[in-house]
């Protein structure tokens, strides 16, 4: 009998212990960004081959990231390099952060204004790329209506030629002005985070600081100006909205039944059938005087940190990834040529300058003297807040809330969310 | 049985009206089945059309003319989504979990029921309280601890579904050996069998009847279930079906309803195939699980 | 033979009760220490009294999810019951194709809920759009009444094949007998059928007040809580709390939720309980 209980024990206990064997140093990423979840596995893949080390790239679901970073760092193999949105995510996981100062990220940044530090002055995060984003307008269709984009430079006037454009779409063949402001969680980051970037940037300009426990919401009659005009100058019913997804936005682009499409240069891969030729970027306007001079809304929303709880040899081995990433010919290529990012790295010149044309269109635009419009989104207190306005853009656009629940979700949601943050 | 006695309670007066509801219910109970078949059809229509004619608007439509692309999103999402993969880890994770289930269960109900001792009303009283507790109650703290002993593969994770499970199905056994007497396995004991052995020889061959209905329970919570292997399984490597199917809605503006809905479909067709295969099990199943809760 | 029996318990009860010490005792013990603890990671715990449970009862988003989910619980646990049981008398009178509409309405009860959750949801939009109506993410009261539909989709099969067990084991000469005393058929229904089912209702009853209570997947997939938590249930609010909000604050906050959603399981078994104990006792 007793042999027999000692034979079932040693079962469960094998069963339990198998997997238990842990391998040498690898690198888990955690990335956030689903557009170049394909890139960074292949990337990974290549890493592998050359070095023998395992390289795991887990991409979450867009809206999830923090949920599974949640889960994720709890676990024995915790994500080795994950992201932050920029101070106020780095707020949230600041504890997990290994100092990444030495290291030759650092050294090769451009500008130490693309690292996030600690309060003790530590490197926690190190921004790996730097966005642009804007109004995405395709200009032939908007020549054959008569208008050219370099014309639009106010709210009036886009406002004027999207009317126009919705007015004359049976002429033009399109479906309207603008694409589906979808608000599908695949979709609504593009109004409740990025749109409304634009009404925290100038209340921030005016009152010259860049973050605060309490947003007035000086500018929000911009904000619902541009928000109606979107769902009005649009594809589809505003009662739609609330199913439209990021794909729905896309293919009206790409299919040519809209002219406008508010993203950044990270949608270049799913536009790029229309021809560099044929498209431009114009900013966001929204009413706010002296806004002829505004340029696209450009910044850095991608920190990538490692964690210090992991062992000391995966941290190595997954800094010396990261060097490798923006240092050798295939990690540069892929970064700068096949995710199409413009990398704060300066390694990244000549063959690896970014060959996105709606970087070059950025690039002209600041060279010409607009002045690019900062990201305070990462100053926004939590995900809950973007989440409660998206809420209410979406009942306002369907008819079924008022503007002022967005006011309130605006407002008294900021207030709220950073007290419970703070 | 039931038939005579109902033709002997209606007599024949009564029997021409009873005609007349009976094809009135036939009638309205065709109608309800089609009505009743309707979702699942028209996730396979539109499982069937191109990408961009999917939407809200549209989603009646038939998968006619240019709109039709045949197996094209059955091919992309299974590809893609590397479907067959998830598909064969919910496999392996519900047979070994439902095995190990009706094995250690089966033991443990048998020697509830033999067995008077506080030990055995202890467990059997924790078993009936488990079976009320909310997951939401340990998802949290189950997660990590199975994160620490590495029960994160499909391989092992039987061993967290038998702890958690096994409430439903000792309760299930205990019920039912309850009724069973004891005099065979005297019998046997004094033929010179020991305990290991009775059960494997003689109790094991009477708990067939429980022993599937039990499978059928258990399976049907197993292959469908999402939150416990979202939380445990090493999702660096793992992804079941209902993961899979809740993972489609990720990736920025990537939501691709058409090969969506060839998973689903993927997902749902062989539970139909095996339904109609062993649907007199599962009925009688459900039934002897209701008499027994 | 007991005592030989009882020896050979590392065999028979150790297995098990290994599993269940680390699938459920040990998890809902911990859980019940954390629930008065703050924490981010579960090594760094710092005890915070019933704290966590004011904030439990202070957070608008649980009382409402709480209002939310008993509604939907006591609307759907009729719902399911009335239908299945009238759809249980129709397939008890003999008519043709019997097993083919038994087959039908059971097949939706084994499709997992986060496919029931999407194959609904593309459905009922569909609906909604063509009838000019808001969608489901828009507007809770199609949230609810859709989260009601799918529900009775999924679960009136299985009700329905319970009572039509229960209805089959109503002895045939009870019937006669009342037909013979000259019983209108109404009150054959009411007087000796339903009587006579009352097991069966009772086990119907609780495992659709459960089932509701409990939901999650269809939940999640359906509607996800939108719009702006509107129609968010329980076990959605919960793992919210747990996994969706940043903050050491919140996984106490959320754990303490887990507990009082635990209590209120307990609660509705135990009053099911003592109503069927009370039924029994008059039989």
């Amino acid at each position: 009998m007793k042999k027999c209980a000692a034979l079932l024990m040693a079962i469960c206990l094998m069963v339990t212990f198998a997997v238990a064997a842990s391998a040498d140093a690898s690198v888990y990423y955690l990335n956030f960004k689903p557009e170049q979840d394909a890139q960074w596995q292949e990337l990974a893949k290549v890493y592998t081959e050359q070095t023998g080390v395992p390289v795991t790239v887990v991409t979450a679901a867009s809206g999830d990231y923090e949920k599974t970073l949640m889960s994720e760092i709890e676990k024995s193999d915790p994500p080795t390099l994950f992201q932050v949105n920029g101070p106020v995510g780095l707020a949230n996981w600041v504890d997990y952060c290994y100092d990444l100062s030495g290291t030759a990220l650092m050294e090769h940044l451009t500008s130490d204004s693309f690292a996030l530090k600690g309060d003790d002055g530590t490197v926690k995060g190190i921004g790996y790329v730097i966005e642009t984003y804007g109004i995405i307008a395709n200009k032939t269709i908007l020549e054959k209506a008569g208008y050219k984009a370099e014309d639009i430079n106010s709210f009036a006037k886009l406002k004027e030629v999207a009317d126009d454009l919705q007015a004359r779409k049976d002429e033009l063949g399109i479906k309207g002005a603008f694409t589906s402001a979808g608000m599908d969680g695949s979709s609504d980051w593009r109004f409740k985070t990025h749109l409304a970037n634009m009404p925290i940037y100038y209340e921030y300009k005016a009152d010259g600081i860049g973050f605060t426990d309490a947003i007035k919401g000086t500018y929000l009659d911009n904000y619902k100006q541009i928000w109606d005009l979107y769902i009005t100058d649009s594809t589809c019913d505003p009662a739609l909205l609330a199913s439209k997804t990021g794909n729905d936005a896309v293919a009206e682009f790409v299919n040519g039944e809209a002219v406008f499409y508010q993203n950044g240069t990270w949608a270049w891969n799913d536009i790029k059938a229309l021809g560099a030729e044929n498209l431009t970027m114009i900013p966001i306007y929204i009413g706010v005087e002296g806004e002829e001079n505004q340029g696209l809304c450009t910044g850095i929303e991608n920190y990538w940190c490692v964690n210090n709880s992991a062992d000391q040899e995966d941290i190595d081995a997954t800094i010396a990834f990261m060097e490798w990433c923006i240092t050798s010919d295939e990690g540069r290529k892929s970064m700068s040529q096949d995710m199409g990012f413009v990398v704060p790295f300066d390694t990244f010149t000549g063959e690896y300058a970014s060959a996105n044309p709606l970087v070059a269109i950025d690039t002209a635009m600041t060279a010409a003297g607009k002045e690019p419009v900062s990201w305070n989104f990462p100053s926004i207190p939590s995900e809950e807040w973007k989440n409660g306005v998206g809420s209410a853009l979406t009942a306002y656009a369907a008819g079924t809330g008022d503007w002022d629940a967005v006011v309130s979700a605006f407002v008294d949601g900021w207030a709220t969310e950073y007290a419970l943050s703070h | 049985m039931m038939k005579t006695a109902k033709k002997t309670y209606h007599d024949g007066a009564v029997s021409g009206t009873k005609r007349v509801v009976d094809v009135l219910l036939s009638v309205l109970l065709a109608l309800l089945s089609v009505a009743w078949m309707y979702p699942v059809l028209l996730i396979l229509l539109n499982s069937l059309k191109l990408e961009t004619a999917i939407s809200t608007t549209s989603v009646f439509e038939l998968p006619l003319g240019d709109k039709f692309v045949g197996l094209d999103n059955y091919i992309h999402g299974v590809t893609k989504m590397n479907f067959l993969s998830s598909f064969a880890y919910s496999a392996v994770i519900t047979i070994t979990s439902v095995l190990l289930i009706l094995l250690c269960c089966s033991m443990c109900g048998w020697y509830i029921t033999r067995v008077n001792s506080a030990i055995s009303k202890a467990m059997y009283l924790l078993c009936v309280f488990s079976m009320v507790v909310p997951f939401q109650m340990v998802m949290f703290t189950l997660s990590k601890t199975a994160d620490t002993l590495r029960l994160n593969t499909p391989f092992n994770i039987c061993i967290v579904y038998l702890g958690f499970g096994a409430g439903l199905a000792v309760f299930m056994f205990t019920g039912f050996m309850k009724s069973v007497p004891v005099a065979i396995e005297e019998a046997a004991m004094i033929d010179g069998c020991n305990p290991v052995q009775i059960f494997f020889k003689v109790v094991f061959p009477i708990l067939k009847p429980t022993m599937i209905t039990t499978a059928i329970l258990e399976t049907m919570w197993v292959w469908n279930d999402y939150l416990l292997p979202t939380l445990v399984l090493d999702i660096k490597h793992y992804r079941t079906i209902p993961m899979a199917i809740q993972y489609f809605r990720g990736s920025y503006g990537r939501v691709e309803m058409g090969p969506m809905m060839a998973c689903i479909m993927i997902t749902v067709i062989p539970i139909i195939i095996m339904y109609l295969a062993c649907q007199k099990y599962i009925i009688d199943g459900v039934i002897a699980g209701a008499v027994k809760g | 033979m007991e005592k030989a029996i009882k020896k050979y318990w590392p065999v028979f009860l150790l297995p098990t009760l290994a599993a269940f010490f680390i699938g459920f005792i040990f998890p809902f013990l911990w859980g019940i220490y954390l629930s008065f603890h703050k924490f981010t990671t579960v090594s760094k715990t710092a005890f915070v009294g019933l704290s966590n449970y004011a904030k439990v009862f202070a957070d608008p988003t649980f009382v409402d999810a709480f209002w939310f989910t008993a509604a939907f619980t006591v609307v759907s646990t009729i719902l399911i019951n009335v239908i299945a049981f009238v759809l249980a008398l129709a397939l008890t009178r003999g008519v043709k194709g019997t097993n083919i509409y038994r087959t039908v309405f059971f097949l939706p009860n084994l499709i997992g809920g986060i496919v029931l959750g999407y194959i609904w949801q593309i459905l009922l939009n569909g609906i909604l759009t063509n009838l000019g109506l808001p969608l489901l993410a828009l507007d809770a009261r199609y949230g609810f009444w859709g989260l009601i539909i799918l529900m009775c989709w999924q679960q009136i099969g299985y009700m329905m094949v319970i009572y039509i067990s229960g209805l089959q084991n109503v002895p045939g000469d009870l019937l006669e007998a009342a037909s013979i005393d000259g019983a209108t058929s109404m009150q054959t229904l009411f007087k000796v059928k339903i009587p006579m089912v009352m097991p069966s209702v009772t086990i119907c009853t609780f495992l659709t007040l459960t089932n509701s209570f409990k939901l999650f997947d269809q939940n999640l997939s359906l509607t996800g809580g939108e719009p702006a938590k509107a129609s968010q249930m329980l076990a959605l609010n919960i793992y919210d709390t747990v996994f969706d909000r940043a903050g050491a604050v919140w996984k106490g906050v959320g754990q303490a939720k887990a507990v009082v959603f635990f209590l209120l399981v307990v609660a509705i078994a135990l009053i099911q309980l003592f109503f069927t104990r009370r039924k029994e006792v008059q039989q």
